[in-house]
């Protein structure tokens, strides 16, 4: 597997490009950003309120807007133009991720910063952000690939924005309902779970396992991205 | 001499349909190859197969003596070029943009763009958005991106279906001194004209079977009709035949002052086709 981040820059500055001109797809990002501006002015600084801000992110920039940008390729058939170029699986759906992977940081750090969210150990929930991201990047990726169209994507990227936003509440019925259990082990519940961990003094040893929990969806959902990769390599 | 496409007994299915079935050829390195068929009659299909984007039901092919599963490794894509109706450009980006992208993924100095552009006649019109672009302007501008790299092996599928007459000979030209330079050119089209203008040899696909293979020139010798058609002073036409009986005619012909118009009846490549499969070019 040949890697090389000459091709890989090059599938960023296109999509910068690309991205800054379709007006409809980009405007999203400024959602979160306004969001936060409101909690932070209405004084919202719990871990619940500020990860509902996060998450929001997550789902909006790093699942919908790149599942958008991948369904996008695949409609125009320019995917098609990439897949026989001499770049690689890894540089182009690396070079397919990088920008939304770069907005949906940069987001979160305004965000958290608007919100006024300062995180007691700020490596340990650097990280877990960092790998949240990935996630939610590959879910964007695979819907992208498996969706028909740009249409399709955006209609099949709804409910599962819902199940990994919404998600952290259905926790609070768990009592009720022993099934919604399974709800425990999304990652974006995983991570607010840590987030209150770490405020209360927590270090890497004691949310090992919350790391743990994320990093397992993100190789699963790699694995699969790359498995629909490569079958829409071939007609 | 080394083959540049190898085809063996290449089918494939779609369901039920069988697309292309039994076809084999090869295509010599250095040659104009000229896959001639109706709609629907599996050219796409095939270039598709020899380009590693369909995988084959039956056979075998091979690019450059590899069998075309191994074009998944990407050093080997390096070595072709493709224009395809299913080859997409950025919309939102202009023509020097998109090709721009695609100097970066094949490691091309920035120059290239030029040259390409300037092969399609395009220069003037390189910051031009594509989505503003008409249908004859797009499919040029695919062929720059599939000529960038100055391929070993070239795919065109119906590389002018959409151009006018000038900017039809412009591209001949080009076709022409690339393939002097050295590139191998698999051209589908059905266009029995242009076959005959660039190919050095042709294979007639009809209904996902190839029903001849061989130089436009042999073909036309092999179905010469041996008559000539001679129109006469009364607006009537004959024919006659070249021997030494329709000699004795014409000698006749000629001395009464009768004939206008000589013709031999060497058929087009499109006569042959139809010949050959009973149907009509689309
Ligand atoms: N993905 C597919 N699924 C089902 N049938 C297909 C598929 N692709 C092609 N076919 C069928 O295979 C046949 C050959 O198609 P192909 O595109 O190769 O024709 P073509 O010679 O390129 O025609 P044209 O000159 O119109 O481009 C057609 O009848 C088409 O309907
Ligand atoms: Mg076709």
């Amino acid at each position: 597997m040949t890697f090389s981040w000459k091709r890989v820059n090059a599938i960023l500055q296109k999509d910068f490009k690309d991205f800054s001109r379709n007006t409809a797809v980009s405007i999203v990002i400024f959602l979160p950003i306004i969001l936060a501006a409101v909690y932070g002015r209405m004084g919202l600084d719990s871990i619940q309120a500020h990860y509902m801000n996060i998450n929001m992110t997550f789902a909006m920039v790093g699942t919908y807007v790149q599942c958008c940008l991948i369904a996008e390729e695949k409609e125009k058939n320019t995917l098609r133009g990439l897949m026989l170029s001499p770049a690689s699986t890894l540089e182009i759906l690396g070079g397919k991720s990088l920008l939304t992977f770069l907005l949906t940081i940069i987001i979160v750090f305004f965000s958290a910063f608007l919100s006024e969210y300062k995180p007691a150990n700020i490596t340990i929930v650097a990280f877990a952000i960092v790998l949240s991201t990935l996630f939610y990047i590959g879910i964007g990726t695979l819907l992208g690939l498996v969706a028909k169209s740009v249409m399709e994507s955006s209609v099949i990227v709804l409910p599962v924005i819902g199940i990994f936003t919404v998600g952290s509440f259905v926790t609070a019925w768990t009592e009720k309902y022993p099934i919604l259990k399974v709800a425990e082990f999304l990652p974006n519940v995983q991570l607010i779970e840590l987030a209150e961990k770490v405020e209360q003094g927590a270090g890497f040893v004691q949310v090992f396992s919350n790391l743990g929990i994320i990093g397992i969806w993100v190789v699963v959902v790699f694995a699969l991205t790359v498995v629909v990769y490569r079958k829409r390599m071939i007609d | 001499m080394e083959n540049a496409i190898e085809v063996k007994g290449l089918a494939k299915y779609f369901a039920n349909f069988k697309a292309i079935e039994g076809v084999d050829f090869h295509v010599k390195k250095g040659e104009i190859f000229g896959f001639l068929g109706p709609s629907g009659s599996g050219k796409t299909t095939t270039i598709k197969i020899l380009t590693g984007q369909l995988d084959p039901t039956e056979g075998e092919a091979f690019v450059f003596g590899e069998n075309v599963s191994h074009l998944k490794n990407p050093k080997a894509r390096k070595r072709f070029g493709v224009l395809t109706d299913n080859s997409g450009l950025y919309g939102r980006l202009t023509i020097y943009e998109n090709l721009k992208l695609y100097c970066e993924l094949y490691d091309l100095p920035l120059h290239k763009i030029d040259e390409a552009l300037g092969f399609v006649n395009l220069k003037e019109e390189s910051k031009k958005k594509v989505s503003t672009l008409s249908k004859g302007m797009t499919q040029r501008v695919i062929l720059a991106r599939a000529i960038l790299h100055e391929p070993e092996l070239l795919f065109l599928d119906e590389p002018t279906s959409a151009l006018d007459p000038v900017n039809t000979l412009h591209i001949y030209e080009g076709l022409r001194a690339l393939n002097k330079k050295g590139t191998t050119i698999f051209l589908t089209t059905h266009d029995m004209q242009e076959a005959d203008t660039l190919c050095n040899r042709v294979a007639f696909l009809n209904k996902g079977k190839i029903r001849l293979l061989d130089k436009p020139s042999e073909l036309k010798k092999r179905y010469a009709d041996s008559t000539l058609t001679i129109e006469l002073t009364n607006d009537e036409k004959i024919q006659l035949r070249k021997d030494a009986a329709g000699a004795e005619e014409m000698y006749q012909l000629m001395k009464e002052n009768r004939v206008v118009t000589v013709h031999s009846n060497e058929p087009t490549l499109g006569d042959i086709f139809v010949k050959v499969t009973g149907g009509e070019l689309i």
